[in-house]
């Protein structure tokens, strides 16, 4: 692929996804300055790697780049915060089962204060709050995380699950 | 009692399906079963609430800014090969751009080499041999068309984007309305094979074409000092600043044009 051709796709395929992948990326490294390193990261790979783009979900693959840079990040800068996605199984002890005693009504979640569900997003496991970015805030399908995490689309709803659940009970706490 | 339906039994089950409902994730069928057991469950129904609150919740979080100027450092990615470089985007792309700028230096250094060895010149031909001519010709061509302009806007914010989405590269389309010119629109020109940035604008009923050649790119290097150009009938005027050599081209008078050259000049120098 040329160098202009390539430049006229990496405008179509990239920028318009920008907001998206600022905000994943901001969830996955905890922070905007960081956020926005990740996201130029990507953006080189996504240059670089242009062609290999077949059509799709422009958003989908563009976000799959930026998962990885987040990910290579968070190996240097933060090694620890990764320690949990080794043992998922782990994870399962962490997960709240759901209790009808203290689970809240839909109505106070709706009134949630953003900051109080910020903090609750940013203390979930990474697995948990990968596929609940990826979701609510990216928009992304079962299908589409399935393919980007290459876990089967069973996982992917387990995670997603959990991950709200931990946010209903953290929620709840707070009203 | 057992509902009958094909509905999982076990709670996990349960509370997954309706979160795939929550989600859009199930198809027809499953939607109308499980809402049919949703009717007359009501805990199930108070955990879909929940689930779809939560959802909602974190949907409606306020989203990060992306200032202008990491758009900027992203965008100037995509254009290191196609265009020159903004300036305040350089340090970005600097190990990239670096070579880029060696080759328009060494082709510089070579059109000096054979200007200097004036017999070679016509061997040689490294430059277009007349880029006013060029310029005129395609203002001629844009008058004869059915519409001078490809993307018709007096507004600067549809035709800098526009331009920058065609060909990569736009110039500042500054707003001279107030001072009689108006931004009417703007097109691609093609000069010696080079796709380039045009501006249209309009001095009473005179068109003005403000042809945009990048700096560094092959397009109008090399062209003579000389401020009075004029070419096919019509005054050209050319001027250059950091990021783009500008010809502007017009069967207005000759001051008309030096007052527009003028004024787009202060214009961008404030941007």
């Amino acid at each position: 692929m040329s160098g202009r051709l390539a430049g006229e796709r990496f405008r179509e395929v990239v920028l318009p996804h920008l907001p998206d992948a600022l905000s994943l990326a901001r969830w996955l490294t905890g922070n905007a300055h960081d956020a926005e390193d990740v996201v130029q990261e990507a953006c080189l790979k996504a240059h670089a790697g242009i062609g290999t783009y077949a059509g799709g979900n422009a958003r989908a693959w563009l976000l799959t780049i930026v998962r990885h840079a987040a990910y290579t990040w968070l190996a240097k800068n933060r090694p620890r915060n990764l320690v949990a996605v080794g043992g998922l199984s782990d994870l399962d002890e962490l997960a709240p089962q759901p209790d009808a005693a203290n689970t809240p009504e839909a109505a106070l979640l709706e009134k949630a204060d953003a900051n109080a569900l910020q903090v609750a997003i940013a203390a979930l496991p990474l697995a948990f709050r990968e596929v609940v970015v990826l979701r609510d805030v990216n928009g992304l399908g079962y299908r589409e995380i399935a393919q980007m995490l290459d876990v089967p689309i069973g996982t992917v709803m387990s995670r997603l699950a959990r991950g709200r659940g931990t946010l209903i009970l953290e929620l709840g706490k707070g009203q | 009692m057992k509902p009958d339906d094909k509905l999982p039994e076990n709670p996990e089950g349960l509370r997954l399906l309706l979160q795939a409902l929550v989600d859009g994730e199930l198809d027809a069928a499953a939607v109308l079963e499980i809402e049919r057991r949703l009717a007359g469950d009501p805990a199930l129904a108070a955990e879909h609430a929940r689930i779809a609150a939560v959802s909602g919740a974190v949907r409606r979080l306020p989203r990060p800014e992306v200032s202008e100027a990491f758009r900027a450092r992203i965008a100037a990615i995509g254009e290191e090969v196609t265009a020159a470089p903004q300036p305040a985007t350089r340090h970005v792309t600097a190990p990239q751009v670096s070579p880029f700028d060696w080759r328009a230096m060494a082709a510089s250094i070579m059109i000096a080499a054979v200007l200097a060895s004036g017999g070679t010149w016509w061997a040689m031909r490294p430059v277009p041999t007349n880029f006013a001519d060029a310029v005129a010709d395609a203002h001629r061509r844009g008058l004869l068309a059915a519409s001078p302009v490809d993307v018709a806007s007096s507004d600067r914010h549809t035709v800098k984007p526009w331009l920058d989405g065609r060909i990569g590269v736009s110039p500042p389309a500054v707003d001279l309305a107030a001072e009689g010119f108006k931004l009417i629109g703007g097109r691609v020109e093609v000069v010696d094979d080079v796709p380039l940035p045009a501006l249209v604008y309009r001095y009473n009923e005179h068109l003005i074409t403000l042809v945009a050649a990048p700096r560094g790119s092959k397009a109008g290097t090399g062209t003579p000092a000389r401020a009075d150009l004029s070419a096919g009938g019509f005054s050209v005027v050319h001027w250059s600043d950091d990021a783009f050599s500008y010809w502007a081209v017009s069967d207005a008078e000759r001051h008309v044009l030096d007052d527009f050259g003028n004024r787009f000049r202060k214009a961008t120098a404030k941007e």
